[in-house]
């Protein structure tokens, strides 16, 4: 304990022996003269002074006796019922901040005690229940993403290392370059995508709503995708009601379009129809992205919208698993809501509903 | 041969798209900053510039406006790990002509390129020409195999931007925005009778189409 605190413990301790000898003094004063008082006048007795200053320093010598008392008795109170529990939440809460997210404090030793420490107690484990919950989200964040960002950096070297080898074949040559180049093409996709969502989880982008056309907006982003449904050979079908305008944030809303087209055209098998619709209900824009591919079985739909869940592990080569966690995120912050409906084998459904401007 | 001016203050990605284009038939010089490109344009004259946009001191922002201020005409590629619409939106501004995004694909940029080359000699020509069809563009006429197609100038102007960007699919918007008044109170469907009458106007060319892409607009496929 530093000095200091030395210095004002004992400064403490005579405040309150002062405190307490005023107030045993005066109750002692006021009893005296009033017993002195009844006394003589009903027993009629004559008090001298030598009397009186006999009698007066005994009483001061008790006074301070009980003061004494009175003191020691408070300090082992508040060593009990205040410092002790004080002590125990420092305690944790220091554990807490040294990284220990397992404390939890006793509120049954709590309960004893003044209402105020039971509820202090409860309030800070609950805190650290939720400090731990993030805390696991983190560090299962952290371990997915080394683990996608290290796996097409494995491939990369293992390229490079095959591509230096002497006396390589033209075909051979070809092939690990592509190998390279796609692997570094994923990475690319992934940071990105990383990026934008820790941009929007952090709410650096605040959504700048402003009024702007639905349907032009969705036309060109299904175009951005021409080359790709042609190279798949797809159908596309369109239904898109004109002149729908919404206010939101067109650069937020776009990402969703552009993941729900990107989705819909990647798990779409050759010859499958891709359409999108938009029809106004009411008050509400309602976008609809179907597809004719795999469809999404009920285990899968309930996480699809975490970070890095991919639903069949042998098409992690085409995506990140973060493209439906970031349309969550918009839709959340727009204020929007989506909606999936989907049947194995037959295709799935991805519906967004957005209120009209 | 075309000659085009890449600067990039990173050493190896200058070094990797400048091999690359003099491997694909350009001829590509290298500066690591905007500086070193002002001396180097001082006594070269090139066809296009491909930028970076986070540089030191002198940024591809204040960089593209000293060269648009000098030359109206020269195209210039933004490419930068910028991917946020606002800084797309300052690049168009200070007058850039294209904008890729880091990490760029390399044969992208040589379509791109090539792309923006062949905009820059139509403008600079002032003709178009796709096969046996060509169009003027001071006269506004339009030629088959010699002949003179009549087209209105709305007809010709749509023709002629669809033509000037062959396999890009435009919305019927993204046309309607450009060649009609912003208070029109035509509908987008306006422009789908547009299309029949030049279809209708070109049935004989077969050196290009107009394709309707699924509802969703019109590009033009040069055969």
């Amino acid at each position: 304990m530093s000095r200091d605190k030395r210095i004002r413990r004992v400064l403490k301790a005579l405040n309150n022996f002062l405190i307490f000898f005023l107030l045993v003094g005066f109750i002692v004063s006021c009893c005296t003269m009033l017993f002195v008082e009844v006394m003589s006048r009903t027993m009629g007795l004559e008090l001298t002074s030598e009397n009186i200053a006999a009698a007066a320093k005994i009483t001061m010598l008790n006074v301070i006796l009980l003061t004494l008392l009175l003191t020691l008795c408070d300090i082992i109170r508040r060593r009990l019922t205040v410092d002790r529990p004080v002590k125990t939440i420092l305690n944790a809460g220091r554990r807490l901040t040294g990284g220990d997210f397992t404390v939890r404090i006793d509120t049954k030793k709590m309960s004893a005690l003044d209402d105020g420490f039971e509820e202090i107690a409860e309030c800070f484990n609950k805190m650290a229940e939720e400090l731990s919950h993030t805390e696991t989200l983190r560090s299962d964040f952290v371990a997915n993403v080394s683990h996608e960002l290290k796996t097409p950096l494995a491939v990369m070297q293992n390229y490079a290392s095959l591509l230096a080898s002497p006396d390589l074949e033209e075909e051979k040559r070809v092939e690990y370059a592509r190998g390279i180049s796609d692997a570094s093409r994923r990475l690319a996709a992934l940071i990105t995508n990383i990026l934008r969502l820790t941009k929007l989880e952090n709410q650096q982008i605040t959504p700048s709503f402003e009024e702007y056309d639905l349907s032009e907006q969705l036309c060109e982003c299904l175009l951005g995708f021409e080359d790709a449904w042609e190279k798949k050979g797809l159908e596309i079908e369109t239904d898109i009601e004109s002149d729908v305008s919404i206010r939101s944030d067109a650069e937020m809303m776009s990402l969703v379009w552009n993941n729900l087209f990107s989705n819909a055209i990647k798990f779409t098998e050759s010859g499958g129809t891709v359409s999108l619709t938009l029809k106004t209900e009411g008050e509400y824009a309602v976008v609809s992205v179907r597809d004719t591919g795999c469809g999404i079985s009920r285990e899968v739909g309930e996480r699809m919208f975490d970070k890095f869940y991919q639903g069949d592990g042998s098409r992690a080569t085409q995506g990140n698993g973060l493209g439906l966690a970031l349309v969550k995120r918009v839709i959340d912050i727009t204020g929007s809501e989506i909606s999936v409906e989907s049947e194995l084998g037959k295709g799935t459904t991805f519906t967004v509903r957005t209120r009209r401007s | 041969m075309f000659k085009i001016l890449v600067v990039e203050d990173n050493e190896e990605l200058n070094r990797s798209v400048c091999s690359f284009l003099n491997r694909s038939g350009y001829e590509a010089t290298g500066c690591l900053c905007a500086e070193d490109a002002y001396d180097a344009m001082y006594s070269n004259v090139f066809d296009l510039i491909v930028s970076d946009v986070m540089m030191p001191e002198i940024d591809g922002f204040e960089f593209a406006k000293t060269v648009r201020s000098l030359n109206e005409d020269i195209p210039i590629l933004f490419m930068t790990a910028l991917d946020d619409f606002a800084s797309k939106q300052r690049g168009y501004r200070v007058g850039i002509d294209d904008y890729m995004v880091k990490p760029i694909d390399l044969d992208e940029l040589f379509l791109r390129i090539g792309a923006l080359l062949r905009r820059s000699k139509i403008a600079s020509s002032r003709r178009l020409s796709v096969g046996d069809f060509s169009m003027d563009i001071d006269e506004h006429t339009a030629y088959w195999r010699g002949e003179e197609i009549a087209l209105t100038l709305r007809e010709f102007n749509l023709l002629y931007k669809l033509l000037s960007y062959p396999k890009r699919t435009f919305t019927r918007t993204q046309l309607m925005d450009e060649f009609w008044d912003a208070d029109t109170q035509a509908s987008t469907r306006t422009v789908d009778v547009y299309m029949t009458k030049l279809r209708a106007k070109l049935s004989e060319c077969d050196s290009f189409s107009i394709v309707t892409v699924h509802g969703l607009g019109y590009k033009a496929v040069i055969k």
